[in-house]
C-alpha cells in the first residue's frame, strides 16, 4: 500500500536518541509515538527493590516502567519512572558531549521504547537509527552490534541527524543548524551526505539556557521547588495551602533534575529571542510576563526573557549571569554565537556549494522552536554574510515539527521505496562484521 | 399524436367522458415526479427530460464488483539487494493474484559507470609521481561508492587533498584508460571523457576568485561601493574640465595663430608690393601647422577620462565643430560649410572614427584659416590699392575698389553694422573721410586683425 508516490511501507521503526529526549515511532507517520527523556534514574543497590510506581506524570501515554535489574544498578527509564521520587536515585544521562557515553543506559532506553511504549517485537521490524553527525566509528559499530545481537533486528540503518533533517524538508543539500539539548551543531549536507570537515559544534544548548534561567531566578530570590518537595491542598475554594515535604534521602542530582524540568517549562513558555542584540538599557523597562510555578508561586519574568535566548547569539552574556561565568572556560576556543558558527561552517566547505548552502539553512531541534529564532538568525546572517550570497533560513512553522525534524526525516527515509535496497541486513552483518557499517551507511 | 386524436375524437363523440379523459391526460403531463419540488421541476421547463436519467435508487444498491480486491502483507524481493533479506510490504491482490514483475522501485537503482583499471593498465598508463597506487585505488573506490560526488569524496579522502586535485587525477586517469582500451581513437572520440578535458589550473583559479567574492563581508562591499562612487565623481569632474579646456584650445589656437599671421602680414606690408601678395601665401601655410598639432592631442584626450564609458565620437565632433564655429562667427561658419560643399566634403563625416574626425576638424580649421586669410588678403589688397592711388595719404582711405566677389564687382555696398570684419564701405569716394569716420575706419581695420 502506498502512502504517497514513492512510498513503500515496510513497517520500519525509527529511533532517534538525542541528548535531551528519545523519540521512537513507526516509519511513515508524521510524529513519533513515544517521546521521553534520555536520562535514567539509577539506584545503586545491593538488594532488589520491587515497587510499582504510581503515576504522577502528566505526559506518559501508557503507564509503565522498565526495571533493569543488573548487578549493582537498577535503572528506571521513562517519564513515570523518573517522576517518581526514590531514595538514592541518581539521574544519569545517556549521552555526553553529544555522543553515547553509557551503553547500558542506551539499552535500557531502547528496551523501554520498543517493549514498553511501542509494544513491538524488534525481530520483525527493520530499524532506522539516527546518530549524531560526528559519530565515531567505534560508536557506530557498537550500536549496530547491539541492535543485531541483542534485539535481533532483521535490518538496520544508521543515518546522520543532519541528513535526516535535510530530508525532512525535501532537500538534498542544506546547512543544518541543530539546536539541541546539550549542544548546538551546524553541519553541511551536500547531496545527501554530511561534509565531516564542515561540522561546527558549540556547547551551548537548551540545557545551558535552562541552567541560566534557573540561576537567574535564584539570584532574584525565587527558589523553584520540585514537585515532590511539597504538598498542595485546596483548603478553601481558590485557596491553596502548600506544605513542604522532607525527603532527606533524595540525591542532589535528582533534586536538580526536577528543578530543571520546571525551569525548562518556564523557559519554553516565556522566553523569546530578541530582535536585536540584547543590552540592558533598552530592555530595562520591558513589561514582565507572569508565570505560575507548580507550588503556586507567581513569578514575573522581565528582561531575562530576552537575555537568556540571546546567549545563543552572544555567548559573552554568560558572564553576566552569576554562577555561569566559568562555563566554557575549559574549552580551548571561545564560544561562538550562532551566526558566526554558520559562517564558519560554510567557509569550511568547497567554494562551489557555498551559495547553495547560504540559501538553504535549516533550523532544527527543540531550542530552535523558540519564538523569533528564525527571524533573528536571518537578520544577523544577512549582515555578516557576503553580498553575493542570498541568505535564506528555513524552519518549519510548526514548533513540533522543528523539535522532531530528525525523526520525521527518518520516517520519510525509511518508507521510501528506493531506500529498501540500502538496509544493512543481518546476513550482511554476519558475513562481514560490524565494520561493514562504514561501507553500508556512509 | 394519439393524445391529440383522442382529444379530438372524444371531443367529437361524447361530452362527459371526453372531458374526464381530457382532464386526466393534461393532468398526467403536468404531474411532477416525486423527489423534486414543484418549483425546481418548473425550472427545467416542466417537462420530463429527453434522455433517461440515472435513477438514484440504483446508486443506493450495492455494486457488485467485477473483480475481488484484497490487500496482503507479503514478502518481496528486490533485485537491487544481493543478500536474502526478506522485507514485507502490503500488496494489492486482484482476485488472489499478486501483480507480476520486479519490485517497482528497482528502476531507480542507477549507478554511475566508473572506469576501473587492471594492474597492467595502471603500470602502463597511470603512473604519476604525485599519486601512489593505494591513493589512486582509494580514489576510484570512493568514486564508485559516492557516484563521483567529488565534494564528498574530498571530504572523506585520506590524506586530505583538494577537490581539484582529485578531479584532475580521476579524469586524466579515466581518459588515459579509455583511450588505451579503444582500438581506434575515432571510436571513442565522442566519449565525454575524451571530448572534454579537465583543466586543473583553471579550476583552481576560478575557485580562488569565487572564494574572494564570497568572503568579502558586507562592510567591504560597502567600502568598495563608496570607493567606486568617489572614482566616478572624480572622473566626471575631470572630464568636465577637460571638455572646457578643449573648447578653449581651438578658440585660442586660431586666436594665437591669427595675431601671428597678422604680425607677419603687417611686417610685410612695407615690403615691395609684388611680393606682398606672395608672402602671405607661404606665411599662411606654416601657420595652420601649429594650431593643428595643438588641437589634435586635445581631440584625442577626451577618450582618456571618458574611457570606460560609452563614447559617441560623432557627438564629440559636433561639440568641437560648434566650439570652433562659435568663435569664428556665424558668417564664417556658413562660408566654411559653403566651401566644404564646393570641395565635395560632407559637413558631417559619414564614418566618425578618430582619424576621420581629426582630419575633419583639421580641414575645418584650415578652411576657417583660409577664409580669414582671404579676408586679410582682400584687406591688404584694398590697402595696397588705396596706397597706390594715394601714396601720401595720412590715413588709409576706404578702398576705392570694392571687394571682388565671384568675379562681380560691386559698386555699392550697403554697410552692415554687425559685420565689423568687413570694411565699412559706406562711401566710395576718393576723398579722405572726416575724422570721426577716419577713426572708425582705423578702429575697424585694427579690429579685423
Amino acid at each position: 500500500m502506498q502512502l504517497w508516490d514513492g512510498a513503500d511501507e515496510v513497517s520500519a521503526i525509527v529511533l532517534d536518541l538525542g541528548s535531551h529526549s528519545c523519540k521512537a515511532g513507526y516509519a511513515g507517520e508524521d510524529q513519533p509515538k513515544c517521546v521521553f527523556p534520555s536520562v535514567v534514574g539509577a539506584v545503586e543497590q545491593t538488594a532488589v527493590v520491587g515497587d510499582g510506581g504510581t503515576d504522577t506524570d502528566m505526559e506518559a501515554k501508557k503507564p509503565g516502567e522498565s526495571e533493569k535489574a543488573k548487578a549493582g544498578r537498577k535503572l528506571y527509564t521513562g517519564f513515570s519512572a523518573l517522576n517518581y521520587r526514590r531514595d538514592f536515585m541518581e539521574v544519569v544521562p545517556a549521552m555526553k558531549d553529544g555522543l553515547v557515553a553509557d551503553w547500558e543506559i542506551v539499552e535500557s532506553i531502547w528496551d523501554h521504547a520498543l517493549k514498553d511504549r511501542l509494544l513491538v517485537d524488534p525481530k520483525e521490524h527493520p530499524m532506522l537509527l539516527a546518530e549524531p553527525s560526528f559519530n565515531t566509528q567505534q560508536n557506530r559499530e557498537k550500536m549496530v552490534e547491539l541492535m543485531f545481537e541483542k534485539y535481533g533486528a532483521p535490518a538496520v540503518f544508521l543515518a546522520k541527524n543532519a541528513v535526516l533533517t535535510s530530508f525532512a524538508s525535501g532537500r538534498a543539500t542544506s546547512l543544518v543548524v541543530d539546536c539541541g539539548g546539550a549542544s548546538t551543531n551546524v553541519a553541511a549536507v551536500h547531496d545527501g551526505y554530511v561534509l565531516q570537515k564542515a561540522i561546527v559544534k558549540s556547547a551551548i544548548g537548551g540545557d545551558v539556557l535552562t541552567e541560566c534561567l534557573l540561576k537567574t531566578l535564584e539570584s532574584k530570590g525565587i527558589s523553584i521547588r520540585p514537585r515532590f518537595s511539597f504538598k498542595r491542598k485546596e483548603v478553601r475554594i481558590g485557596e491553596f495551602e502548600v506544605t513542604p515535604v522532607e525527603f532527606p534521602n533524595t540525591t542532589e542530582s535528582y533534586y536538580k533534575y526536577m528543578q530543571r524540568v520546571i525551569a525548562a517549562d518556564v523557559k519554553e513558555a516565556v522566553c523569546r529571542v530578541p530582535d536585536s542584540p540584547f543590552d540592558d538599557n533598552s530592555y530595562a523597562n520591558i513589561p514582565t510576563t507572569p508565570y505560575e510555578l507548580p507550588d503556586g508561586q507567581m513569578i514575573e519574568v522581565g528582561a531575562d526573557r530576552f537575555r537568556i535566548p540571546d546567549i545563543m547569539f552572544n555567548p559573552s552574556l554568560l558572564q553576566t549571569i552569576s554562577g555561569m561565568e566559568k562555563f566554557g572556560a575549559e574549552a580551548n576556543a571561545p564560544l561562538q554565537g550562532l551566526p558566526q558558527m554558520v559562517i564558519d561552517s560554510i567557509n569550511k566547505c568547497d567554494v562551489d556549494i557555498r551559495r547553495e548552502l547560504f540559501s538553504s539553512i535549516m533550523l532544527a531541534g527543540g531550542t530552535a522552536a523558540m519564538q523569533q529564532m528564525k527571524e533573528r538568525l536571518e537578520k544577523d546572517l544577512m549582515e555578516e554574510a557576503p553580498q553575493a550570497a542570498r541568505v535564506k533560513v528555513l524552519a518549519s512553522g510548526n514548533a513540533t515539527e522543528r523539535r522532531f525534524s530528525v525523526w520525521i526525516g527518518g520516517s520519510i527515509l525509511a518508507s521510501l521505496g528506493s531506500f529498501q535496497q540500502m538496509w544493512f541486513s543481518k546476513s550482511e552483518f554476519e558475513e562481514h562484521g560490524p565494520s561493514y557499517v562504514q561501507r553500508k551507511c556512509p | 399524436m394519439g393524445d391529440a386524436k383522442e382529444i379530438l375524437g372524444l371531443h367529437k363523440v361524447a361530452g362527459l367522458g371526453a372531458s374526464a379523459e381530457k382532464r386526466k391526460t393534461p393532468k398526467d403531463a403536468f404531474k411532477k415526479p416525486d423527489g423534486v419540488s414543484r418549483e425546481v421541476y418548473a425550472l427545467t421547463g416542466g417537462l420530463p427530460p429527453i434522455m433517461p436519467t440515472l435513477d438514484p435508487s440504483s446508486l443506493k444498491r450495492r455494486q457488485i464488483p467485477s473483480k475481488k480486491i484484497s490487500w496482503q502483507w507479503l514478502p518481496f524481493k528486490t533485485s537491487a539487494r544481493l543478500d536474502n533479506l526478506q522485507l514485507c510490504h502490503w500488496v494489492r491482490m486482484v482476485d488472489g493474484h499478486s501483480p507480476a514483475g520486479d519490485y517497482a522501485f528497482d528502476k531507480y537503482n542507477k549507478a554511475v559507470e566508473v572506469v576501473r583499471y587492471t594492474d597492467e593498465e595502471y603500470n602502463e598508463h597511470l603512473v604519476d609521481p604525485g599519486w601512489s597506487r593505494e591513493e589512486t585505488d582509494n580514489l576510484f573506490d570512493l568514486c564508485e561508492q559516492f557516484d563521483l560526488r567529488f565534494i564528498i569524496i574530498a571530504d572523506r579522502f585520506t590524506p586530505p587533498r583538494s577537490v581539484e586535485e582529485l578531479k584532475g587525477r580521476y579524469y586524466s586517469a579515466a581518459r588515459a584508460i579509455v583511450l588505451a582500451r579503444a582500438a581506434v581513437t575515432d571510436e571513442v572520440a565522442d566519449h565525454t571523457l575524451v571530448k572534454d578535458t579537465y583543466n586543473t589550473a583553471y579550476e583552481v583559479d576560478r575557485k580562488r576568485a569565487l572564494g574572494i567574492i564570497l568572503s568579502q563581508s558586507r562592510q567591504q562591499d560597502h567600502e568598495d561601493a563608496k570607493v567606486l562612487e568617489e572614482a566616478k565623481r572624480i572622473t566626471e569632474a575631470r572630464l568636465d574640465t577637460k571638455i572646457g579646456e578643449e573648447a578653449e584650445l581651438p578658440i585660442s589656437a586660431p586666436a594665437v595663430a591669427a595675431p601671428a599671421e597678422a604680425s607677419r602680414v603687417l611686417r610685410t606690408s612695407s615690403s615691395p608690393l609684388a611680393i606682398a601678395v606672395d608672402v602671405p601665401a607661404p606665411v599662411a601655410t606654416p601657420t595652420p601647422a601649429p594650431p593643428v598639432p595643438v588641437v589634435a592631442p586635445v581631440a584625442a584626450a577626451p577618450s582618456g577620462p571618458r574611457g570606460p564609458r560609452v563614447y559617441s565620437r560623432a557627438a564629440l565632433l559636433a561639440q568641437q565643430v560648434h566650439a570652433i564655429g562659435s568663435t569664428a562667427g556665424v558668417r564664417t561658419s556658413k562660408r566654411v560649410d559653403q566651401l566644404l560643399e564646393e570641395y565635395g566634403v560632407r559637413s558631417k563625416p559619414k564614418v566618425p572614427t578618430q582619424a576621420v574626425c581629426a582630419e575633419h576638424l583639421e580641414l575645418r580649421k584650415e578652411v576657417i584659416t583660409l577664409i580669414q586669410l582671404q579676408k586679410q588678403v582682400q584687406a591688404k589688397e584694398v590697402e595696397v590699392a588705396a596706397l597706390r592711388e594715394n601714396p601720401f595719404a595720412d590715413v588709409p582711405a576706404t578702398p576705392s575698389t570694392p571687394k571682388v566677389k565671384g568675379g562681380q564687382t560691386i559698386l555699392y555696398e550697403r554697410p552692415s553694422k554687425r559685420d565689423h570684419k568687413r570694411k565699412a564701405t559706406t562711401k566710395l569716394t576718393e576723398t579722405p573721410l572726416s575724422p570721426p569716420y577716419q577713426k572708425r575706419a582705423r578702429k575697424m581695420k585694427g579690429s579685423e586683425s
